[in-house]
């Protein structure tokens, strides 16, 4: 019986507004509200409202359906900002039973690149916020951009997870199959399920190829491909973004139909079922490790960091951003906290990549940014003016709020 | 392949950008195996004669027979000029240049039918007449040299291209470094040079554009039809000798180099200093150059009280622009329209950062510049208060703008430019309709 596991990634940041150099330690607002407020709405309602809507139709039909997804808290804040009926939706989703909260950073954040330390800060803001709006405690881990490594694996067991979704990249399996379940080599009850990218890919990122030799892509074809896969690899693991239902595959292309009907044929076949993550953390068989020893990602086909740590200005900007962390724990100013914490998403670094230079990738769909230059010039703007914040003190908080009175 | 090409100015005797790229494109040409004949005004015999010939107009004899050729046909009827037209320098200059301008032009008689012409080659008062003179002797010329086709470098030289092309039936490439537009914008622009400039462009069998923007304007401005305009980019000339970074002031400087005329934009480089200065005292900014706004300018710097660290050299050239390349930790062009724009190359080739304007045809090619439009006062000033201060831009700059522009060879755009000749050959051979 092959299990095929559904978890979808919602991960939408704050957007950074033009923030100039003369803003600096004058204005403390960084974010385009327009345009988070505009992006959260089209998203919602070519995304996030229909796509809900269908598996919350499907979860009430089949009772063998289940599904996972994960939500960033920059996310989570933004619908509630501009589009509530996103998180009443997915409130409905995880009250139906079969719908399983993984656990993921707070703000999209490649935090787990830099140290345990503003890694697990990340994670405890998360579960406090999860607790918050959906009153769930997650055990499965999901990280930004499917980022992991061995030791960020013992870092997840230390917080009390016990199940990790990530790349089935091939520069570390070799000729392992992503199929099957791996553990961590140093901490054996952490359960890895590898994302099976090509399959996935063949959804994201084929779905509209005219070029493909497979397009179109139907739900009979789609199954065969599952089939080809040998029989004892149990688990079939697709992860995708949220956005690939409605924004990067819009409703006309029949995507909305393609995944329905996915659903249905795998919920009524006999040799096919759904599982949730946590459900493997039971497992009791001995598993084969997988062994990385250094960070991989789901990130196009190199699987590494390079998208959000590949140049220079992004090294730059990511080492003087971790450099406050002490700044942070010390800091008493809860706004520019959440900044910092705001900073850390990987949308920011992903803006200054010059990996594709000077084409556009997928991932940077809603870039706004002229040039990286820009991007990297803009950040560190708003960095400095972080930063200048966080040490504010608590008597010059005292002082900054009686001014505000005033004025 | 044989090439009669026709320019105003070659080094080393150049008042702007054509003749560095004249030369870097006849060196490129003989290295793909094209024999360039380089005509020109007024050469001074200093011309580097290594891998191209040069034809002084000057000292060419020409028979009467041509000028009565040349004017007796009906699309080369002469215009009489009694010009007072300077069309690169601005009003405020004309009456220096005026006073300026030693020989002028006279014509010697010859006994019998001969005679020579001799031109000044510069951008003088008599300029139309040493155009349309220019013509007569390109007659005289395309019968006297072996050549399979004709290239003209901008509206100076379009007459002396039609002429030749007339005389000898073979095909004419124009090349537009500039239009009208950029010079002079669209309410001022020339009537006459525009005309020229048209009527150049609608003999061409092609034209090489040195920007999709010029490209563009081409197509738009002056109607031609876009299958035979060809965008073909400039490149630098590799520095012989690496330039020393040295400082002899404290702080970063921030650097404009280029004439200081309406089209290069100086008055936003004013008001981006006054406000990068509002908030680093330690930057200065230097203007390197000379024009017809260069009082108001003064006057402006006067005026926002940044005098002292806003410096101003007046016109330089060779060994003194390294220098200043070497103590420069941005350069910045906010042209308001650059067909081209040489100088961030230059720039980059000292690994020196550079912020450039949108409206430049150069930024169509470069990967490691910020580009910014030319009014956006405070998107220039982040970029260059990112580039002061944050380390990691200045080196990224530094190292990979260095490599882009290596990458830049003046062969390259000539192996392209071979590729037009040949099309305009064979379209020649076999005609379309």
């Amino acid at each position: 019986m092959r299990k095929v596991c559904f978890h979808f990634q919602i991960t939408q940041p704050y957007r950074l507004r033009t923030y100039r150099f003369f803003d600096i330690d004058k204005n403390h607002n960084y974010f385009d509200d327009f345009q988070n407020s505009y992006l959260a709405n089209r998203l919602a309602e070519r995304c996030y409202l229909p796509v809900t809507q269908m598996f919350i139709d499907l979860l009430e039909k089949y009772d063998n359906f289940f599904l996972s997804f994960s939500i960033t808290g920059d996310s989570i804040r933004l619908f509630q900002d501009y589009c509530p009926a996103v998180i009443e939706n997915l409130k409905k989703m995880v009250a139906t039973g079969k719908v399983e909260i993984v656990g993921n950073t707070f703000s999209h954040s490649i935090a787990s690149l830099y140290g345990k330390k503003s890694f697990l800060e990340q994670i405890k803001e998360q579960e406090k916020l999860l607790k918050e709006v959906f009153d769930v405690k997650p055990t499965s881990f999901c990280n930004t951009e499917l980022i992991y490594s061995d030791e960020i694996g013992e870092w997840l067991y230390e917080a009390g997870y016990n199940v990790v979704l990530t790349e089935g990249a091939k520069h570390i399996l070799g000729w392992k199959s992503p199929s099957y379940l791996y553990c961590n080599p140093f901490q054996t009850e952490l359960k890895l399920l590898l994302r099976n990218y090509s399959l996935c890919d063949d959804i994201t990122l084929r779905f509209e190829d005219k070029g493909w030799d497979k397009y179109p892509l139907t739900v009979d074809k789609y199954l065969s491909f599952l089939k080809a896969i040998p029989e004892d690899a149990a688990y079939i693991n697709l992860f995708m973004d949220i956005e690939t239902i409605g924004e990067y595959h819009p409703k006309e292309s029949g995507v909305f139909d393609f995944f329905y009907h996915l659903v249905v044929e795998i919920a009524e076949r006999e040799n096919l079922s759904f599982i949730l993550p946590s459900e493997v953390a039971s497992v009791k068989e001995d598993l084969s490790t997988m062994h990385s020893p250094w960070p991989i990602s789901g990130s196009s086909d190199e699987k590494d960091v390079n998208e959000w740590l590949g140049n220079e200005l992004q090294q730059e900007a990511f080492q003087q951003l971790f450099i406050l962390e002490d700044l942070y724990t010390e800091s008493q100013n809860n706004n520019a906290k959440t900044n910092w914490l705001r900073l850390q998403a990987a949308d920011h670094f992903a803006f200054m990549s010059t990996k594709w230079f000077p084409e556009l990738s997928v991932k940077r769909n809603f870039d706004v940014y002229p040039s990286p230059y820009q991007a990297f010039i803009n950040y560190m703007n708003v960095l400095n003016d972080v930063k200048l914040q966080l040490e504010l003190n608590d008597k010059h908080l005292t002082k900054v709020s009686k001014q505000v009175k005033n004025k | 392949m044989k090439v009669l090409m026709f320019g105003w100015e070659f080094p080393p005797h150049i008042a702007g950008g054509l003749g560095t790229a004249c030369y870097g494109l006849t060196q490129g040409l003989a290295k793909n195996q094209v024999d360039v004949t380089f005509v020109m005004p007024k050469a001074s015999g200093e011309e580097d004669q290594r891998k191209i010939k040069i034809v002084n107009a000057s000292d060419v004899e020409w028979n009467t027979y041509y000028a009565q050729q040349v004017q007796e046909s009906k699309e080369l009827s002469f215009i009489e000029v009694n010009s007072q037209l300077i069309p690169y320098v601005g009003l405020d200059d004309y009456f220096n240049v005026i006073n300026q301008i030693e020989s002028g032009l006279f014509e010697k008689q010859i006994p019998g039918e001969k005679r020579k012409y001799l031109f000044s080659g510069t951008y003088g008062q008599n300029l139309m007449e040493e155009v349309a003179h220019y013509a007569i002797v390109a007659a005289q010329i395309a019968t006297n040299e072996q050549f399979d086709l004709i290239h003209a470098h901008d509206w100076l030289t379009f007459r002396a291209g039609i002429a030749a092309k007339k005389i000898s039936g073979k095909p004419l490439v124009i090349h537009v470094h500039a239009t009208e537009y950029d010079r002079s914008g669209e309410r001022n622009r020339n009537e006459m040079v525009y005309q020229m400039e048209k009527e150049g462009m609608e003999a061409a069998d092609a034209i090489c554009a040195v920007s999709d923007l010029t490209r563009n304007i081409i197509i738009e401005k002056y109607g031609i039809s876009p299958e035979k305009v060809f965008t073909l980019h400039n490149a630098v000339q590799q520095n012989k000798k690496e330039i020393v970074r040295e400082k002899n002031l404290k702080g970063k400087i921030v650097t404009f180099l280029g004439r200081v005329t309406f089209q290069k934009g100086p008055e936003y480089f004013v008001e981006t200093a006054k406000k990068v200065m509002e908030y680093d005292p330690e930057v200065r900014f230097v203007l390197a150059g000379d024009g017809d706004m260069m009082t108001r300018i003064i006057l402006r710097v006067a005026e926002l009280g940044i005098a002292d660290r806003f410096h101003f050299t007046g016109f330089l050239s060779g060994a003194d622009i390294d220098t200043l390349f070497g103590m420069s930790d941005v350069y910045v062009m906010p042209s308001i329209s650059e067909p081209f724009g040489i100088s961030p190359l230059e720039a980059m080739r000292a690994h020196v950062p550079v912020v450039i304007s949108k409206q430049s045809g150069v930024s169509e090619i470069l990967k490691y510049a910020i580009k910014v439009d030319f009014w956006d006062i405070d998107a220039t000033a982040d970029a260059i208060y990112g580039i002061l201060h944050y380390p990691a831009l200045a080196k990224i700059f530094a190292e990979k703008g260095k490599e882009e522009v290596n990458n830049l060879k003046w062969e390259y755009v000539a192996k392209k430019l071979k590729q037009i000749y040949e099309k305009v050959l064979e379209n020649q051979q076999f005609p379309k309709s």
